[in-house]
């Protein structure tokens, strides 16, 4: 497709990006979706494709596109918020296409290798075993080489242009994004250890530095689309900032509970942990709160028109402040504290929370900015909500969210019959996997994960076609 | 040395509904609590609704203390949910306060 409204080529880099996060998210919700069956068809394909394999692709396809996403909404934002071209583009889009290519090559290796031998080949060349971020050590160095090329766009750029509080939050956010990858990188043979480290990074990236980006994101993005007041704007981010890393680093302390740390961590991890939803109270309050004023303020100059000037993406913000809210704060709330996480930790509670907190947290905002860049690419003034808008986030939205409590549902079945009543034993899992509560949740979630795949569909074609329609501001 | 709070005292199987509502509520009510008052304060809401939002508060600190005994937390968690109780009735104070500053530097 032409780039004709886009003069800067860092936000055509950044439209590039946002593509192939769009085609991961589809492959992701795809291997979900064969996982789901699975849940309820335990032959299907078996053998073919496991459901260690399709769930291996499934959690890592969500991580990679969220990056993919991620750097891509900062290719777009930098040249707004700087007044110049990113710096060392050229090698930005080098770097994008290794990206790509080694993206392509795990997934293909995931899909026809599979599993490898008992020793260092499988780690360098097939995947090193660590949930959500299993690739091959080859492809651990090249991801590295790759951020950390995006982190120097970023900074050279940053400190050759304006420096606005946004760049400034995320130059601090990305080098902690780059440096904590490095920690799930070397290979230990004891799993306590092993797992020490690898907390370091889902952890410290998902609740610290991917929350931090958010945070970034909506000031952005609440500055673009509704014009609210980048001082006011900025000064709440600050103040996330703070609440977020306050809390988010030592909240870590929840992963540590029964991996064979010491017990210092139950009271850690409970004392932040119990902190944590506040940063998200806040981000849900700014959202609104901001939107509020500014809508308060057309209206009292007499004028009853919308400030919003891109309404797929404000409405995919404003889910996204729910979201985190619901998914993050109080999904994560319920099983947080050690004495409660005793009993719910690994059962399907665990996946209700992932569900939602990773789609409110991250893939609403990343959806969001998408259709920013749709905006920008086609030169509209106000983007208005096409049929195929509607249906894809209502589809979405909806499919997710039955997901989640179809899981819930599931997953109290399963704290209560394996942990509660049978004390965690063999016998105890196998029971609270044959009640009616946790199978007919399992069908449920395998409902609702159709209805997020074909409302996949919808917001695919939106993406590709809402820029071309003639309901928009031009 | 082992807390003996995690390994004496379990969870009664009736419980798990009530604590897991309760702590539902807990976020339930702290967002009706901010969101009432913050309304208030950009006058979306009267003045009056106000008592609302920390009788929303007051909910909110008692679902706290529910989840907690139901949950036998110990000594410095149950220190831990008053902080952050006291923290979420602080919170929407202390940023208010600072985004009426900011407003004030901009519009004047």
């Amino acid at each position: 497709m032409a780039n004709s409204y886009l003069t800067s080529e860092s936000k055509k880099l950044a439209t590039w990006y946002f593509t192939v996060a769009a085609t991961l998210f589809g492959a992701q919700l795809l291997f979900g979706l064969v996982a789901a069956i699975q849940y309820v068809i335990p032959g299907f394909l078996f053998e073919i494709l496991d459901f260690s394999v399709a769930r291996m692709l499934h959690i890592n396809a969500l991580v990679v596109w969220m990056v993919f996403a991620m750097f891509g909404a900062v290719y777009w934002l930098l040249p707004d918020e700087t007044g110049i071209e990113t710096v060392g583009i050229e090698v930005g889009k080098l770097l994008f296409w290794i990206f790509t290519a080694a993206v392509t090559v795990v997934v293909l290796v995931y899909l026809f290798i599979q599993v490898g031998p008992a020793d260092a080949t499988s780690i360098w060349f097939i995947h090193e075993g660590r949930e959500y971020i299993e690739a091959p050590r080859w492809a651990d160095i090249g991801i590295t080489v790759v951020a950390l090329g995006f982190v120097a766009n970023l900074f050279l750029t940053g400190m050759k242009g304006k420096r606005s509080g946004i760049v400034t939050v995320l130059m601090a956010d990305m080098i902690a994004f780059a440096g904590l990858y490095l920690t799930g990188m070397f290979y230990t043979d004891n799993i306590s250890v092993d797992q020490f480290w690898w907390w370091w990074v889902i952890h410290l990236w998902v609740e610290a530095t991917w929350e931090v980006y958010v945070g970034s994101i909506a000031a952005y993005g609440l500055i673009t689309m509704i014009g609210a007041h980048r001082q006011v704007v900025e000064m709440w981010l600050w103040i996330e900032v703070t609440m977020l890393f306050g809390s988010g680093i030592l909240g870590l302390g929840h992963h540590y509970f029964w991996i064979g740390t010491p017990e210092y961590w139950w009271e850690i991890g409970a004392l932040f942990s119990a902190l944590e939803p506040l940063p998200l109270v806040a981000m849900f309050i700014h959202v609104l709160y901001d939107w509020g004023k500014m809508q308060g303020e057309e209206s009292a100059k007499g004028l009853d028109r919308s400030v919003i000037t891109n309404k797929p993406a404000f409405t995919w913000f404003v889910l996204n402040a729910f979201g985190n809210f619901l998914g993050a704060g109080i999904w994560g709330f319920f099983h947080t504290l050690p004495q409660v996480n005793l009993y719910t930790h690994g059962t399907q509670f665990t996946s209700a929370h992932g569900h939602l907190a990773f789609f409110g947290a991250y893939a609403t905002i990343l959806i969001g900015m998408m259709y920013i860049a749709v905006q920008g690419k086609n030169g509209i003034k106000v983007l208005n909500n096409s049929t195929s808008t509607i249906f894809a986030t209502s589809m979405i939205v909806g499919g997710v969210v039955g997901m989640t409590v179809a899981l819930t549902v599931a997953g109290y079945s399963d704290v209560i019959i394996s942990r509660a009543q049978m004390g965690a034993t063999w016998a105890g899992y196998f029971d609270a996997q044959a009640t009616t509560w946790l199978t007919q949740g399992m069908v449920w979630r395998l409902i609702m994960g159709v209805v997020t795949f074909v409302g996949f569909f919808f917001l695919a074609k939106d993406l590709l076609t809402i820029g071309k329609s003639n309901i928009h501001v031009r | 040395m082992v807390n003996e709070a995690f390994v004496a005292q379990d969870i009664l199987v009736d419980d798990f509904l009530t604590i897991f509502v309760s702590s539902t509520l807990v976020l339930v009510f702290g967002g009706f609590y901010v969101g009432i008052y913050t309304a208030v304060k950009v006058k979306l809401l009267k003045t009056w609704t106000m008592p609302f939002a920390y009788l929303f508060w007051v909910l909110t600190g008692y679902c706290l203390y529910l989840m907690g005994s139901l949950m036998h937390v110990n000594e410095l968690t149950a220190k831990a949910l008053v902080v952050a109780a006291i923290g979420l009735l602080l919170l929407p104070h202390a940023v208010y306060y600072m985004q009426d500053r900011v407003h004030e530097e901009n519009e004047h």
